[in-house]
């Protein structure tokens, strides 16, 4: 247990020393979100009518709508580039320490995937200092909902990107699959734009991206979809369905949950066989 | 005396390549134990096997009585590795370096405080508990690195080539840190090198070379195999200086350099008559004890130190095991 705790140590302690990562972390969802989202947020009003919108319409607002994607784009990269510091360890020669240790090797996966879980979490959370900036309001029950939903999300990811670490010798290599993977994941979660309209070979490849369905827990807890006007909701794509059922958000959490423990295993049983 | 480390054919094969070929031998507990060969010569292999990084292919090995495949973990918890390259997260200060080992080798906590300090003090570096190793000269971390090694209180310390790209001063002053170690620990110490002087310092010397164990002994004794005094010529002409200490003095000769090298007993004796007939006039005469270097010399026929040419003969040896 001390050996878990000992690596997810580490790993937060070292989150936390790093400060030009810390300030770092939030220039990406400023850009998004102030910037880019700003500036769509004009372009998409004066699209839908602008101030002649028809009722409910008239609401929407792209920089809020944002708002829980930009949340879930945090907590998938800090997740993912997370077990970046497996490679790292590898390359400067510190996890050659912990493979010659008396340790477990699965204790040590799982320190890992909690390591970066938390850093992911932390990572999340700092998101909501934009809150005042862009007018959605965040109760104190939201962030204790949100906490748990952020950490299993984090930790979902953090086994992905241990399972494709612990394959790969360099960091370089390991940034270019990153990359690869995580600009479609995130441009087919409905993080960036609202997902309507879609052609049916996108459509599909959203249902399967495990992101869509963080992100929409996300929404569903930050914007609160119920207390919407149904026009509004439509527009902002938050009536996610598949085959036909409107999928609900206890369904979301199993479908993360599930994955959680599929890429944790998969991890575990991956680094396992590596070689010090 | 006990052995703490025992090997019985241990070998280790990658494809047609045989880094290791079945060595043999014993560690005595509190013994200073010597790997020397040069580089390639399967000491590292070795050591990865005995640590369990790498799984032997052959063979059987025992650590402080556990086996180095059924018992892995017990291995690990009985050993302190000291790699070629740095292991430290240099991002970190040095008492959390030191704090994590003690948590992956499961050292009591209320011990801890008490095990870092008195690392620290055999190292000297007490007063850079809280500096970040980043700040660290390269001996400092090395030192460190030692001192870490030490935390869990291993049986048997493992330094592959522990000084390697070190300034000569520091060098020695890590010696000085190994040799108080073993006054003050009592722990055994096994260690690879490819510096002869450092061979010197221990009770026992392997010499490796194409992953054979070609001897064993102390390495007063492995000289005195040599036998007598080495003598070192340079001449106008070696090459015909060559054929007259073949034909008349009947001597092995060896080239070395520029230079030419046999040995004789009584070197002093045979010198004063060697210099006043011997036809080719003489540039340099040097005579010596024998080192471990002349050891290496007459087991291999080679200098450790000739890398290049070393690296060339160890691809023709590997082509002729590929093929038979």
């Amino acid at each position: 247990m001390e050996a878990v705790y000992a690596i997810w140590q580490r790993d937060v302690l070292k989150f936390f020393r790093d400060r030009a990562r810390l300030i770092g972390s939030f220039a990406m969802p400023f850009m998004f979100l102030i910037l880019f989202g700003s500036g769509m947020s004009g372009a998409i009003g004066s699209m839908m009518g602008g101030e002649e919108a028809a009722g409910p319409l008239r609401d929407f607002d792209f920089v809020e709508f944002m708002f829980p994607g930009i949340i879930g784009m945090t907590v998938f990269n800090t997740a993912i580039f997370s077990a970046l510091s497996v490679v790292q360890d590898r390359e400067f020669g510190y996890l050659r320490e912990i493979l010659v240790s008396p340790m477990s090797r699965t204790s040590i996966a799982i320190g890992k995937v909690l390591g970066g879980s938390t850093v992911a979490l932390f990572q999340g959370l700092m998101m909501l200092v934009f809150v005042p900036f862009i007018g959605v309001s965040i109760t104190l029950p939201i962030i204790l909902e949100l906490i748990p939903v952020m950490f299993l999300v984090a930790f979902a990811i953090s086994s992905i990107g241990l399972l494709i670490a612990t394959s790969l010798k360099t960091s370089q290599g390991f940034q270019m699959i990153i990359q690869v993977l995580i600009f479609p994941m995130l441009f087919l979660s409905g993080a960036l734009f609202p997902l309507n309209g879609m052609p049916a070979w996108m459509d599909f490849l959203v249902k399967i991206n495990p992101l869509t369905y963080s992100v929409d827990m996300f929404k569903k807890i930050i914007l609160q979809p119920e207390n919407l006007a149904p026009a509004l909701r439509e527009a902002m794509g938050l009536n996610l369905s598949v085959f036909g059922h409107v999928i609900s958000f206890s369904e979301e959490m199993i479908v993360v949950l599930v994955l959680s423990i599929l890429f944790v295993v998969l991890a575990t049983v991956r680094f396992n066989r590596s070689e010090a | 005396m006990k052995n703490i480390v025992e090997v019985k054919g241990l070998e280790k094969n990658y494809k047609s390549f045989r880094a290791v070929t079945g060595v043999d031998f014993e560690v005595g507990e509190g013994e200073i134990f010597g790997f020397l060969g040069p580089n390639g010569a399967g000491k590292s292999t070795t050591i990865n096997m005995l640590s369990t990084i790498i799984r032997p292919s052959g063979g059987k090995a025992s650590i402080n009585g556990f086996d180095i495949v059924a018992d892995k973990n017990k291995v690990r918890a009985s050993i302190g590795l000291i790699f070629q390259e740095s292991t430290l997260d240099e991002k970190l200060t040095a008492n959390e370096n030191l704090m994590l080992h003690c948590k992956f080798y499961r050292v009591p906590k209320d011990k801890r405080e008490e095990r870092i300090k008195e690392v620290l003090e055999i190292v000297d570096l007490e007063d850079k508990r809280g500096n970040i190793v980043d700040t660290f000269s390269g001996g400092m971390k090395r030192r460190l690195e030692i001192a870490r090694g030490l935390l869990h209180y291993p049986r048997v310390l493992f330094l592959d080539e522990p000084t390697v790209g070190l300034d000569p001063q520091t060098r020695n002053h890590i010696w000085e840190y190994i040799l108080r170690l073993k006054e003050k620990a009592g722990i055994t110490i096994f260690l690879t090198t490819h510096y002869m002087d450092e061979a010197e310092i221990c009770d026992r010397v392997a010499v490796m070379d194409h992953g054979e164990l070609i001897a064993l002994d102390t390495p007063d004794q492995l000289k005195t195999n040599v036998g007598g005094d080495i003598i070192e010529i340079e001449t106008e002409d070696n090459q015909t200086a060559w054929k007259i200490l073949k034909e008349k003095y009947e001597v092995e000769v060896n080239e070395a350099g520029e230079s030419l090298t046999f040995q004789v007993d009584k070197g002093s004796e045979f010198l004063v008559q060697f210099v006043k007939n011997f036809d080719i006039p003489i540039k340099t005469v040097n005579l010596r004890r024998p080192t471990l270097n002349d050891v290496f010399l007459a087991l291999t026929g080679r200098e450790i130190r000739e890398e290049a040419a070393s690296s060339k003969e160890k691809m023709k040896s590997n082509m002729r095991k590929g093929r038979g």
